[in-house]
């Protein structure tokens, strides 16, 4: 942090930042964080860009997200309805769900690939095994958003591709039958598997990953990136 | 100036211990970095979705099943394997058996490497069955998906 001008002559940033220090100590809090360093390959090398990438996603699909919920209607009779109004008459709104769309596959594959490049660097070994577990568990809650979202358009795709994804589901032997009960709702795909897939995909969903994503994160800050391959 | 005295006071520290790593400051050099590929990867979504907008279909008919019907790209593996293994074993059908090995039991061998590799070194060279496996995996869950596509 620099040392700050005194006197009158500050500029507004400068006599902004003070206010702030002043108050919550910025220079000690942030200090440690902005100045921690990351290795230099680290730098260099594009493959360790894979973990922010999918992070960018994360947040391009929270900020999209945000905006497709004040227009979707999760109820079969208006669920497609507001999909369509979206596409063709709020501003934006074609471009801002297809960005929803592209960014969650990208999310997707990057997750994927970042795994890889974990896995083939032995990143996970100690003292990274939880964070690894941790990751995992983020790969599953990815691929499960993607399951979710594609039930709420309501269109034939989304029906049908759900209906063999519970199915599939609902096939594991002793657990399989409660999963189904409990994603479908009833006996069939209905309202009552929409409003359950809404609250899965907008409410469970969101607030497990946040708190994955920080655990992750601050395992990272705490053990780490791990050594050259 | 005082952001090369911090930088000056650190490397003087450093030199007391031993040097662990070779690092730059998260800021500015690791954020710009990330910042840059950020701005690449937000342009060409942006792109992407601009060109090839999200799809929709005819509204749901639950009495109208359409061909071919596919799972997302990521399930296709799933999906694949479950077309492919056609064999009981004892008295566990086939259906179950391309379900739950999978689901099941490749997500739990997932959770699990940390615990079963053992072998401390992190040398590519040094880690031939791991990597062996991990290529395995991959050609694995690809076969299975271009199964799945080409024997719908």
């Amino acid at each position: 942090m620099p040392e700050l001008p005194r006197g009158d002559h500050m500029r507004l940033e400068d006599k902004i930042y003070k206010w702030f220090d002043d108050r919550f100590k910025l220079k000690e809090l942030l200090t440690p964080i902005i100045k921690h360093p990351a290795p230099e390959y680290a730098v260099t090398n594009p493959l360790y860009c894979l973990g922010g990438i999918a992070f960018l996603c994360f947040l391009i699909l929270v900020g999209t997200g945000v905006f497709l919920a004040m227009y979707y209607k999760p109820t079969p009779l208006e669920a497609y309805k507001s999909v369509e109004h979206i596409m063709t008459a709020v501003p934006m709104g074609s471009l801002i769900r297809s960005l929803h769309h592209w960014a969650a596959n990208t999310m997707i594959a990057a997750v994927m690939l970042h795994m890889m490049r974990i896995y083939f660097m032995g990143a996970y070994k100690k003292p990274r095994e939880l964070n690894w577990v941790v990751g995992v568990t983020l790969l599953l809650i990815t691929t499960t958003f993607g399951f979710s979202g594609y039930l709420l358009p309501w269109d034939q795709l989304a029906f049908w591709a759900t209906k063999i994804g519970t199915g599939i589901a609902g096939s594991i032997p002793v657990i399989g039958e409660y999963i189904s009960l409990i994603l479908v709702g009833g006996t069939d795909i209905g309202a009552e598997t929409m409003t359950r897939f809404f609250a899965i995909h907008v409410m469970i969903l969101p607030i497990t990953i946040a708190i994955l994503l920080l655990m992750h994160f601050a395992m990272v800050r705490i053990q780490g990136i791990s050594g050259r391959l | 100036m005082s952001l090369i005295e911090i930088e000056k006071h650190e490397v003087e520290e450093e030199s007391h211990e031993p040097v662990r790593i070779r690092g730059l400051p998260f800021f500015p050099h690791f954020l710009l970095r990330e910042v840059v590929v950020m701005c690449l990867v937000a342009g060409s979504l942006i792109l992407m979705a601009s060109i090839y907008p999200a799809g929709l279909l005819k509204p749901a008919d639950p009495f109208d099943t359409p061909t071919p019907i596919y799972p997302e790209w990521y399930f296709l593996y799933v999906f694949g394997f479950l077309k492919f293994w056609t064999w009981n074993i004892g008295p566990i059908e086939a259906k179950v058996i391309g379900v739950t090995l999978p689901m099941v039991l490749w997500y739990g061998l997932l959770f699990l490497v940390p615990f079963i590799d053992r072998n401390p070194s992190s040398d590519i060279r040094k880690r031939k069955i791991a990597v062996a496996l991990g290529v395995i995996a991959i050609l694995g869950i690809l076969y299975f998906t271009y199964y799945s596509i080409v024997y719908h």
